[in-house]
C-alpha cells in the first residue's frame, strides 16, 4: 500500500503573539498542545491513547461469528479465523448489549449513547461516547474528534453514530475526499477571523465572570466560599480551554505528500468506499489531526452491491439480512461478512506495523467493532458482536456474559473511557466496567 | 480542644471534658465506661471494625467530619443496630448512651447553624436555571435543559448544596445554553414571520405509506371500505391529490418501522402552530371494513424530523392527548414545533406488530382482533396553520432586552443606552437587589465591546450572557439576617415553583413582609393554587419516587406478554402519581395516604389494569374504591411497583428495601460485601420465598433483612406492573397459557406457585396480604410524616435535616399529631420554621 508521509509546519506557535491577536491577557498555564504535534518527531513523547469505533449497522451472521468456549482457550468461530493471525491483539466479547435500546434500525443512532426506548413517548437521544470522552480531554489535536460514514450523503443527516449532549445528529462525514481536504488543506482566511472574534468575546465574557466572583468572593461566609472557589476554578479552566481553541485556529495544517483520495461514487463498490475511509482513519491518526473517530458502516441503506469475488448480490444488503434462512441470501450474506472482518483484519496489521515511541501505534489505539443488532434477521437487539483490538489491553480472549441477561455493554464504554484518560466510571447505563482487560 | 491520636482512657476523658464544655450536666460519668464496656472491644486500634476506631476518634464536635462520625455513632446506637446483637445491651443502658451523645452533638450543631447557616449557597440545578431564563425571557418553549449536564442526586434529591458542583463543562454549557436563549428571545425582522395554512385530505393525510405491521396497521378506505390495499406507497412521480371521500385509518401505535405525518407539512419556523382536523374512532371488521367505534381511542401529535421510519433525535409529544370518539368530529389544538419539524400521529394504546420473532417470513403479523372488532382512528382531513403570532411585535422576548428599541436596536447615544439597558435587564433578572459594584464589570465588558466595534445589540448580548452565568444568577443564598427577604422569596418559590419568584413575591420581599407568618402562609397558599405548582409536582416526585426512571426496566416480553410495547400505560402510571401526589398536598389528605387511601385516580386503561370498573376517556378520574381493592395510596400504585421491580420479576427483598427507604424514609444498612444478590427463577421451579428463606435462617441476614423483607412479601401479589396475580408466571412449570402479544408474536407462559404474601415484621406483628400490611404501616403514620417533612426540607433547602434540626422536626410533628398529620400542613410548618427561614428566625422549641 501506498504509504503516506507526513511532516508538519516547522514552528511553535508564538504565545505572545497569539495572545495579542486574542485582544485579552491571561495567566499562561502550560498547555500541551504547544509541543510539536506529531508524534514521529524525535522527542520522547508519551504516546496519546486514541479511540476508532466501527459500526456496522446489520452485523454479521450470529452462528458464523459466536467463538464457543471462553477465556484465552476459546475456539474461533468460522469468522474470527479470519482473525487467527491477529488472535492475541483483540478481545472479542459476548452478551453485551444496551438495556432497554430496542427499535429495530433505529438502534445505530443509540450505539453510543445507549439512550434506550426510541419509539416511546417524549424520546430524546443523548451524548455519545465519541462526544463525551472530547468534552471531558483536553483539546490536543485539530479535530476533538472525527465522525465519519460511508454510507449516501443524504443519510447522513438521518443516522450517525454522533450526537451532541442534548441528542443532536453530528452528521457522519461521507467522502473520503473531503476528510482529506479538512486534514491538510488550508481553510478560507475569514474562516478562521470569524472564530477567532467568538473565542474573543468569549474571552471578555469570562473576564468579567472572574472579576466579578472575585468581588462576590470577599462578602462571603466560608462555607459559600469553598462553592464559589469551584465557579473560579471552572472559570480559569473554561479560559484555558479557549486558549488553546484559538491556538488551533491559528496552527498550519501539517503535510502530506499523498495525493488527495477520489470520492468513488459507484455505490455498488461499498467494500472500496469503506477500505478507502478506513485508510482515513489511519491517516487521521498518523498525523496526529484527532484521536477520536467513529466510522458507521451503513450497511443498512447499502444498495444492490458488488461482492468481493465479483458477484453482484440479487437485493439490497437489507434484505439480504432478512435472509428468513434462505440459503442463497445466506451465502451472499457471509461472503459479504468475511470481507468486513478481513479488512478489519488489514486494520489491525497495518495500526501493528507502525511503530510509535518505541511501541506500535496499535498499542495506542483502541479499535472497537461491533454492531447494533444481535441478529438483524429478526432485528435482535441484544446479544451484540463486540470486539475490541489494541488500546494496550491484556487480549487473546473470549469474554462471555449471559445471553439470557446481558450485561450493559456500557461497562465497555467505561472501561475504554478510562484507558483514553478520561476520570469517569459511570456513562449512560452502565453498571460498572470491563476493566479484566486491562494489563495488570 | 485539639483532635490528636489518644488513647482509649485519654478519648473517654476526651469526651467528657469535651462534654462538659458544652453540656457539663448532661454526660453522666456511667455513659464513658458504657461505650468502654460495649463498643471498644471491636471499635479499637486494632480490629478497627467498620473502618471505626474509637481509640483515635476524637470528640471533636468542632470537625465536621469527626461530627458526622459521631452522629453516625448515635444513630446506629439508637435504632439499635450497634451493637450487633440487641440484646447485648440493656435498653436503660442505651438510652443512657444515646443521651449522653445527644445533648452536647445537637447543641455543637445548633451553634454552627447560627454562626454559618445550615448549608452553603446553592447553585441552581438544570431545571431550575431552564425556568428561570423561561420565565426571565417569556420563552415557555425555552429548551436547553439537555445541554446542561445532569446533576448529582443524593438523598433522592438534586437540589442539595454540597452535589450541586461547578465545573468547567457546567459553565460552558452555561456559557452555550445562555447564547441559545438570548438569541431564542431576540428578533431580526420587521414583521413577525409569515403565517402558512395547509389543508391535507384523503391520502395527502400520510407522506409515505408504509405496510407498517400488516396492511391491518393502516390503509385508506373510502365509505368505510379499504381501496388500493396492493400498493406500498404512492406509485412514483404521483402526487396523492386531495380527495374528501376518502380516509387514512390506522389501526396501530408507534414502534419500527413507523413514520407518519401529513404530506408536506413542516415547520418551516419555530413556534406554536394551530391544528384542526376531522376524526372518528372506528372499529375494523374482517377484509378492511369499518364500522362506527363504541369507544374514544387517545391520541397524541408528535414533533419530530420527517427523516424516515427511524429515529435519531428527539420525539417530543405535543398538543396534548386527545381522546378521538365515534362520530365525526372536529377537533383543535395548538403544537409546538421546532423548524423543519412536523407532526407525526401517534395512537396510544393499541398493537405495535414488530418483525416476526423467527425470522422466517421478514414480515409482520397483527394481532388478533378483539370481539367485535380492532379499534383505531379514521382521519379524514387536517389543517395546520402557523406560526401563531405573538400579541405584539417585536415579542415580549425582545423587550426584555431591547426595551423600545425596536428590532433595530438602534440609539442616537449608544453608550448611554447601553448603560441603562444593561442596569434594566440586571434589575429584571437578578433575584434581589444588585449593588452597584456588582453592575460594574458587566458595565465595562459592555462598554469595551461597544468600543471594539460591535453593534449595541452585540454589546448588550455580551453583558446578559455574562450575567447570566455569573454567580450572581447561578446560586441562591442561604436566608442569614433577618433584613433580608429576598432569600426567603427565593427559596419559596424554587421550592413550590422550580423558578424565580414572581412579581408579587419580589414586592413582598421589598417591603419586609416575608417573615411575617400570616403572609407567608397565604403566599404558599397562592403557589400551591398556582400552575407553576405542577412542576413541583413533577420534579419532586421525579427524584423522590425515581418517577423519571419509570420507563427504565421493560417488561420481559415472554412471561408478560400483554405489557409489550404498552407505551400508553406506563404514561398513565406516571401521570396518576403526579395527580394523587399534588392531591395530597392540596387536599391537605393524612401523611398515612401514602400507605393506603380510599380512591384512585385512573383512566380507561388504568382501571382496567387495576381491574376495576370501566372509565372512560384517557383523562384522570377519582374513582372511588371498593373496600376489597388492594389498591389506593402510594404504595400500591403501579408506578411504586414498576419502579421497585426489574420487569422480569418481583424480589421481596429489592422491593421491600425501595419501600422503607423512599416511602418509609428507614433506609436499609448497606448490604455487606461480597454476597451476590438472588437471581429469581423463572422457569417457575423454586419460589423466591425458598431463594431468600437463608435470610431468616441466618442471623446475620436476619438483622437487617428483617426489617425490609417483609414488606416486600405483602407486595408480592403485585406483579412486575402492579397487577393483582394470585400465582407467579414461569416459563416451564404449571398450566400453559398461550396465545399471540401485541406485537403480533407468539407468546406461551405459566401459571406457576401460588403467591404467598404473609409474614411478620421485625416487631413481631403479623400480616397475611397487603391489606394488613397498610393497617400495620399506616399506624406509624408519625414516621410517615417525618419521613415527609425530612423530604420536603432537603428539597426546598438544598440541605438535609441536620442534627442540629432534629429537635425542630420533631415539634413540628408534635404540632401536626392531632389530627394525623395532615401533608400540607406539615408543609407550611416547615417552611415556618428555622429550618425553612434561616438562623436568624427561631419561632418555636429554643
Amino acid at each position: 500500500m501506498n504509504r503516506p508521509h507526513i511532516s508538519t509546519a516547522s514552528s511553535h506557535l508564538p504565545r505572545r503573539a497569539f495572545l495579542r491577536g486574542m485582544g485579552v491577557s491571561l495567566a499562561l498555564p502550560a498547555l500541551e498542545c504547544m509541543s510539536p504535534v506529531l508524534v514521529r518527531a524525535a522527542t520522547p513523547v508519551v504516546a496519546p491513547q486514541r479511540m476508532l469505533v466501527i459500526v456496522n449497522n446489520l452485523g454479521l451472521l450470529p452462528r458464523h461469528f459466536a467463538p464457543t468456549g471462553t477465556g484465552r482457550d476459546y475456539k474461533p468461530s468460522p469468522y474470527l479465523e479470519l482473525l487467527s493471525d491477529v488472535r492475541d491483539e483483540f478481545t472479542v466479547f459476548s452478551g453485551l448489549s444496551h438495556p432497554g435500546v430496542d427499535g429495530a434500525h433505529s438502534t445505530d443512532n443509540c450505539f453510543l449513547t445507549a439512550a434506550p426506548g426510541a419509539f416511546k413517548f417524549g424520546f430524546r437521544n443523548t451524548i455519545s461516547l465519541d462526544q463525551f470522552a472530547a468534552e471531558q480531554l483536553p483539546q490536543s489535536t485539530r479535530f476533538r474528534t472525527l465522525n465519519l460514514g460511508v454510507t449516501r450523503p443524504s443519510e447522513a443527516a438521518k443516522r450517525s453514530l454522533s450526537f451532541t449532549r442534548d441528542g443532536i445528529l453530528l452528521p457522519p462525514e461521507t467522502s473520503p475526499a473531503n476528510v482529506f481536504r479538512k486534514m491538510f488543506v488550508q481553510g478560507a482566511p475569514g474562516d478562521v477571523q470569524r472564530q477567532l472574534d467568538r473565542l474573543r468575546r468569549r474571552g471578555s465574557i469570562l473576564d468579567t465572570l472572574n472579576l466579578e466572583a472575585k468581588r462576590f468572593n470577599r462578602t462571603l461566609p466560608t462555607a459559600d466560599r469553598e462553592r464559589l472557589d469551584q465557579y473560579l476554578t471552572s472559570v480559569r479552566e473554561v479560559e484555558q480551554r479557549l486558549q488553546t481553541a484559538g491556538e488551533w485556529e491559528q496552527r498550519p495544517k501539517p503535510k502530506t505528500n499523498r495525493t488527495p483520495p477520489a470520492d468513488i461514487g459507484d455505490s455498488k463498490r461499498f467494500f472500496d468506499q469503506l477500505q478507502l475511509m478506513l485508510d482515513m482513519t489511519q491517516l487521521a491518526f498518523e498525523s496526529d489531526s484527532t484521536r477520536i473517530i467513529t466510522l458507521i458502516v451503513d450497511t443498512f441503506r447499502a444498495p444492490v452491491l458488488r461482492l468481493p469475488n465479483q458477484e453482484e448480490t440479487t437485493t439490497t444488503y437489507h434484505n439480504l439480512s432478512h435472509h428468513g434462512q434462505n440459503e442463497e441470501k445466506l451465502r451472499q450474506l457471509e461472503v459479504a461478512d468475511r470481507e468486513h472482518l478481513i479488512q478489519l483484519r488489514k486494520l489491525i496489521d497495518d495500526f501493528a506495523a507502525k511503530p510509535e515511541n518505541g511501541e506500535r501505534l496499535l498499542d495506542n489505539t483502541m479499535i472497537l467493532y461491533g454492531s447494533n443488532l444481535g441478529d438483524a434477521n429478526i432485528h435482535d437487539t441484544t446479544n451484540l458482536p463486540i470486539l475490541l483490538a489494541g488500546g494496550g489491553f491484556r487480549h487473546g480472549q473470549h469474554l462471555a456474559f449471559s445471553r439470557e441477561r446481558n450485561q450493559p455493554l456500557c461497562n465497555l464504554f467505561v472501561t475504554m473511557l478510562q484507558n483514553l484518560g478520561v476520570e469517569t466510571d459511570t456513562f449512560a447505563s452502565n453498571t460498572g466496567n470491563l476493566n479484566e482487560i486491562t494489563v495488570k | 480542644m485539639h483532635p490528636t491520636m489518644q488513647s482509649t482512657f485519654s478519648f473517654l476523658l476526651g469526651l467528657l471534658l469535651t462534654a462538659s464544655a458544652l453540656h457539663a450536666d448532661e454526660l453522666p460519668t456511667p455513659a464513658a465506661a458504657l461505650f468502654e464496656r460495649n463498643c471498644v472491644g471491636c471499635h479499637d486500634d486494632s480490629s478497627k471494625k467498620g473502618d471505626l476506631d474509637l481509640t483515635s476518634l476524637a470528640f471533636d464536635l468542632e470537625d465536621r467530619t469527626t461530627q458526622d462520625r459521631w452522629i453516625q455513632i448515635h444513630d446506629r446506637i439508637s435504632k439499635g443496630e450497634m451493637p450487633p446483637a440487641p440484646n447485648d445491651l440493656p435498653e436503660s443502658e442505651r438510652a443512657l448512651m444515646v443521651r449522653a451523645l445527644r445533648h452536647p452533638l445537637a447543641a455543637a450543631d445548633r451553634a454552627k447553624i447560627a454562626t454559618s447557616g445550615r448549608g452553603p449557597m446553592r447553585r441552581l440545578n438544570r431545571i431550575e436555571f431552564q425556568q428561570n431564563l423561561r420565565d426571565l425571557l417569556h420563552l415557555p418553549h425555552l429548551d436547553i435543559l439537555d445541554r446542561l449536564p445532569h446533576d448529582r442526586q443524593s438523598h433522592h434529591c438534586d437540589k442539595v448544596s454540597s452535589s450541586l458542583d461547578m465545573s468547567r463543562l457546567q459553565l460552558m454549557a452555561y456559557l452555550d445554553a445562555v447564547e441559545i436563549a438570548l438569541s431564542s428571545a431576540l428578533v431580526s425582522t420587521k414583521e413577525p414571520p409569515l403565517v402558512r395554512k395547509r389543508r391535507v385530505e384523503g391520502k395527502q393525510l400520510a407522506s409515505k405509506w408504509y405496510i407498517a405491521g400488516g396492511r391491518e396497521s393502516l390503509f385508506f378506505s373510502r365509505d368505510s371500505k379499504g381501496i388500493d390495499l396492493e400498493l406500498r406507497s404512492p406509485p412514483k412521480g404521483q402526487e396523492n391529490e386531495p380527495d374528501p371521500s376518502v380516509e387514512l385509518a390506522l389501526f396501530r401505535s408507534p414502534g419500527w418501522p413507523y413514520a407518519l405525518w401529513p404530506d408536506k407539512v413542516i415547520a418551516h419556523t419555530s413556534g406554536e402552530y394551530r391544528v384542526r382536523f376531522s376524526a372518528r374512532s372506528v372499529l375494523q371488521l374482517k377484509d378492511f371494513v369499518l364500522q362506527t367505534g363504541t369507544r374514544s381511542v387517545p391520541m397524541t401529535f408528535r414533533a419530530r424530523k420527517p427523516t424516515n421510519h427511524d429515529i435519531a433525535e428527539n420525539v417530543r409529544p405535543t398538543g396534548g392527548i386527545i381522546d378521538i370518539l365515534p362520530e365525526q368530529r372536529v377537533y383543535e389544538t395548538v403544537v409546538y414545533l421546532q423548524e423543519g419539524q412536523t407532526i407525526e400521529y401517534g395512537l396510544l394504546g393499541l398493537p405495535s406488530p414488530q418483525i416476526d420473532a423467527q425470522g422466517k417470513t421478514g414480515y409482520y403479523r397483527y394481532p388478533p382482533f378483539p370481539e367485535g372488532g380492532q379499534p383505531g382512528v379514521a382521519f379524514r382531513w387536517l389543517e395546520i396553520e402557523g406560526p401563531l403570532s405573538p400579541v405584539t411585535w417585536p415579542p415580549a422576548s425582545h423587550r426584555v432586552l431591547f426595551d423600545g428599541l425596536g428590532v433595530e436596536v438602534k440609539s442616537d447615544n449608544p453608550q448611554a443606552e447601553a448603560k441603562r439597558l444593561l442596569r434594566r435587564f440586571i434589575q429584571l433578572a437578578a433575584r434581589e437587589p444588585v449593588p452597584e459594584d456588582a453592575i460594574a464589570p458587566f458595565e465595562k465588558l459592555v462598554v469595551g465591546e461597544l468600543n471594539s466595534g460591535e453593534t449595541l445589540a452585540e454589546a448588550l448580548q455580551s453583558g446578559y450572557q455574562a450575567f447570566l452565568c455569573s454567580n450572581l444568577f447561578l446560586y441562591l443564598r442561604e436566608p442569614m439576617t433577618s433584613v433580608n427577604h429576598f432569600t426567603i422569596a427565593n427559596r419559596l418559590s424554587h421550592f413550590l415553583t422550580n423558578s424565580r419568584p414572581d412579581a408579587e413575591l419580589i414586592r413582598l420581599a421589598q417591603d419586609q413582609k416575608l417573615r411575617d407568618p400570616v403572609t407567608l402562609r397565604a403566599q404558599t397558599q397562592r403557589l400551591i393554587a398556582g400552575d407553576g405548582f405542577d412542576r413541583f409536582v413533577r420534579h419532586f416526585t421525579n427524584s423522590w419516587l425515581n418517577l423519571s426512571e419509570l420507563r427504565r426496566d421493560e417488561p420481559n416480553v415472554r412471561l408478560y406478554p400483554e405489557y409489550r410495547l404498552d407505551d400508553y400505560l406506563v404514561e398513565s402510571m406516571g401521570r396518576e402519581t403526579r395527580a394523587f401526589f399534588a392531591t395530597m398536598i392540596r387536599e391537605n389528605l393524612p401523611a398515612h395516604s401514602l400507605i393506603d387511601a380510599d380512591f384512585v385516580f385512573v383512566n380507561d386503561r388504568l382501571a382496567r389494569h387495576y381491574g376495576l370498573h370501566e372509565v372512560k376517556g384517557s383523562n384522570l378520574q377519582r374513582v372511588d374504591l371498593p373496600r376489597s381493592s388492594p389498591y389506593g395510596g402510594l404504595l400500591t400504585q403501579a408506578s411504586v411497583l414498576k419502579l421497585s421491580a426489574d420487569g422480569t420479576s418481583t424480589s421481596p427483598v429489592l422491593r421491600g428495601a425501595w419501600i422503607m427507604d423512599r416511602l418509609i424514609g428507614q433506609p436499609p444498612p448497606p448490604p455487606p460485601p461480597g454476597i451476590p444478590a438472588v437471581e429469581p427463577d423463572i422457569r417457575g421451579a423454586q419460589t423466591i420465598r425458598e431463594l431468600i428463606a437463608k435470610h431468616t435462617a441466618s442471623n446475620t441476614c436476619s438483622g437487617c433483612h428483617a426489617k425490609f423483607d417483609p414488606v416486600g412479601l405483602a407486595l408480592e401479589n403485585f406483579d412486575v406492573l402492579g397487577t393483582w396475580r394470585a400465582n407467579y408466571r414461569g416459563l416451564e412449570k404449571g398450566d400453559r397459557v398461550s396465545g399471540i402479544d401485541r406485537a403480533g408474536h407468539d407468546f406461551s407462559y405459566t401459571i406457576a406457585s401460588k403467591v404467598d404474601a404473609s409474614g411478620r415484621l421485625v416487631d413481631g406483628r403479623q400480616f397475611d396480604n397487603i391489606h394488613d400490611l397498610k393497617a400495620l404501616l399506616r399506624n406509624d403514620s408519625r414516621q410517615l410524616a417525618r419521613n415527609l417533612l425530612n423530604q420536603f426540607a432537603v428539597y426546598a433547602t438544598g440541605t438535609p435535616v441536620r442534627f442540629g434540626d432534629r429537635a425542630e422536626i420533631e415539634s413540628i410533628l408534635d404540632a401536626c399529631d392531632n389530627n394525623d398529620y395532615l401533608i400540607r400542613d406539615l408543609m407550611m410548618a416547615l417552611i415556618n420554621s428555622r429550618i425553612f427561614l434561616g438562623a436568624s428566625h427561631r419561632p418555636v422549641n429554643q
